[in-house]
């Protein structure tokens, strides 16, 4: 397409520049409802999974219908939600912290209208665009990254890995049949960027590899100081290289015994790539949650050292994770979160009632801390 | 890598316009770099940032934080940013012939 120029002049950058604006205040896309009754708000109710209801103090009711989102959306589908929200929500509408997209209606009468409509909308292949459910004691959308679609530094796919999850959990998308809400999460690589370290379930890229290093540009690429103090285990230090055509330059070396597969020195240095596609996989991480409800906010441990990356469908991954679920909707108390349950019933019940193998990887090695996960009781059941 | 020409200057550049070569860099990458950074005139305020950049880099093996080179300069970020519309980073940085800066930016 010919170049179409939106007014700014290249010859002059700060002509006309607008800058320091910030968001929307997002009172301006307030339903009237909400506006009206904006912290007055009396009690609410899930009527049934995915849809709720909100009465405030003057009587006013908001029901609220959440559907699942891909988060990765293109701007067609975008439109296609703004079409739902002109049609059935006076044009308003959001999007939660878990990425799920919400109408709401002002009256009860509106609801099975925009339902029946939500439920119809489909794609080509044939999956739900607006699966309506993710409220209550079931699982929500899944909080995810970037992957193989846009990011340098993953050890497996974000959105590959979702869809592959969510198809196998989306009755429970769509229920309410936990104990409590069960989060998963999803990162790439142990950047986690994301929600992987606090959530009941966790899928986490992971390498197995050192990395490559590509000493004839490392120099010139890298800040060398940068990728030495980037390294946790102190893996890395500086060292002369002689190239083939025997010019000496300065470069790194890594102590593969010290390393074990950041990938931190990577971001920081793109002379030293790691992916690979044999090594790669997925770690899995459970009993994390960030509230403060009944106990206080856990990390989540990790459970499972390594599963292959097994395009497009990682099934071994789903299954153990189905697994996972199994065993807590059927063993938890009502209110207990995976984590509050792992730890009720103790960690080796937990492996027991998954059937997940407990390997040396899961326990930890890294520094003075380690030493706290270890057990120093004879409290254990055989 | 991409090879561009000026002056009769030959330089490795990348596809963000950094240079592959903290040693290929010659008073006339500046200039080269000048127009697409938007800057007009380059002032001796400039030419101060650059120098302090490139000294601090070959001193240390890496470029200074934003506080050491306010420290250094005596320019406070917003004056950088005055002098160097694209930034610390993209545009002083890129001019004085450093890395591109890495990590999660």
């Amino acid at each position: 397409m010919a170049f179409v120029s939106s007014g700014y002049n290249p010859a002059t950058p700060m002509e006309n520049r607008i800058t320091d604006i910030g968001p929307r205040h997002f009172e301006e896309f307030y339903p009237p409802v909400i506006k009206a009754n904006k912290g007055k708000w009396l009690y609410h109710e899930i009527i049934e999974p995915g849809v709720l209801v909100h009465v405030a103090e003057s009587g006013d009711e908001i029901y609220t219908i959440r559907c699942g989102g891909a988060r990765l959306m293109s701007g067609t589908l975008i439109r296609e939600i703004c079409d739902i929200a002109d049609k059935h929500c006076d044009g308003y509408l959001r999007f939660t912290t878990r990425n799920n997209i919400e109408f709401m209606v002002d009256s009860k009468d509106k609801v099975e209208a925009l339902k029946a409509d939500l439920k119809d909308r489909k794609f080509a292949g044939g999956s739900f665009k607006f699966p309506i459910g993710g409220t209550g004691a079931g699982i929500s959308n899944i909080v995810h990254t970037q992957g193989w679609i846009h990011c340098h530094t993953p050890a497996t796919d974000a959105s590959g890995t979702v869809k592959a999850t969510m198809d196998e959990v989306f009755t429970d998308f769509q229920d309410m049949r936990l104990p409590a809400k069960l989060r998963i999460a999803m990162a790439c690589c142990l950047n986690m960027c994301g929600a992987v370290h606090c959530s009941d379930i966790a899928i986490l890229g992971y390498h197995r590899k050192p990395p490559m290093i590509d000493h004839e540009y490392l120099d010139k690429q890298c800040e060398i100081p940068l990728a030495i103090a980037s390294c946790p285990t102190a893996a890395i230090k500086p060292a002369k290289h002689e190239l083939p055509d025997g010019t000496k330059v300065n470069s790194l070396a890594i102590n593969n015994e010290r390393c074990m597969y950041c990938g931190n020195c990577y971001t920081m240095c793109p002379s030293l790539p790691i992916s690979d596609t044999e090594g790669d996989g997925i770690v899995l991480m459970v009993g994390g949650k960030i509230s403060n409800r009944i106990n206080p906010p856990k990390f989540s441990k990790v459970v499972v050292a390594f599963i292959e990356n097994e395009m497009p469908r990682w099934p071994t991954m789903t299954q153990v994770i189905r697994r996972m679920v199994e065993a807590y909707a059927s063993d938890a108390r009502k209110y207990e979160r995976v984590g509050d349950w792992a730890e009720r019933i103790g960690w080796e019940r937990f492996f027991e009632k998954c059937e997940i193998e407990f390997t040396h990887h899961l326990i930890d090695d890294f520094r003075d801390h380690a030493y706290y996960t270890w057990r120093q009781t004879t409290q254990f059941k055989f | 890598m991409a090879e561009v020409e000026f002056k009769g200057k030959k330089f490795v550049v990348d596809e963000d316009g950094f240079l592959e070569d903290f040693n290929t860099y010659t008073e006339e990458w500046v200039e080269f770099c000048m127009k697409e950074e938007g800057i007009e005139t380059l002032t001796e305020e400039h030419w101060n940032v650059i120098n302090i950049l490139q000294d601090y880099y070959k001193k240390n093996g890496i470029a200074p934080m934003v506080r050491v080179l306010s420290k250094l300069t005596g320019f406070k970020l917003k004056h950088i940013y005055e002098l160097f519309p694209s930034g610390p980073g993209k545009g002083a940085c890129k001019m004085a012939g450093l890395p591109k800066p890495t990590g999660c930016v």
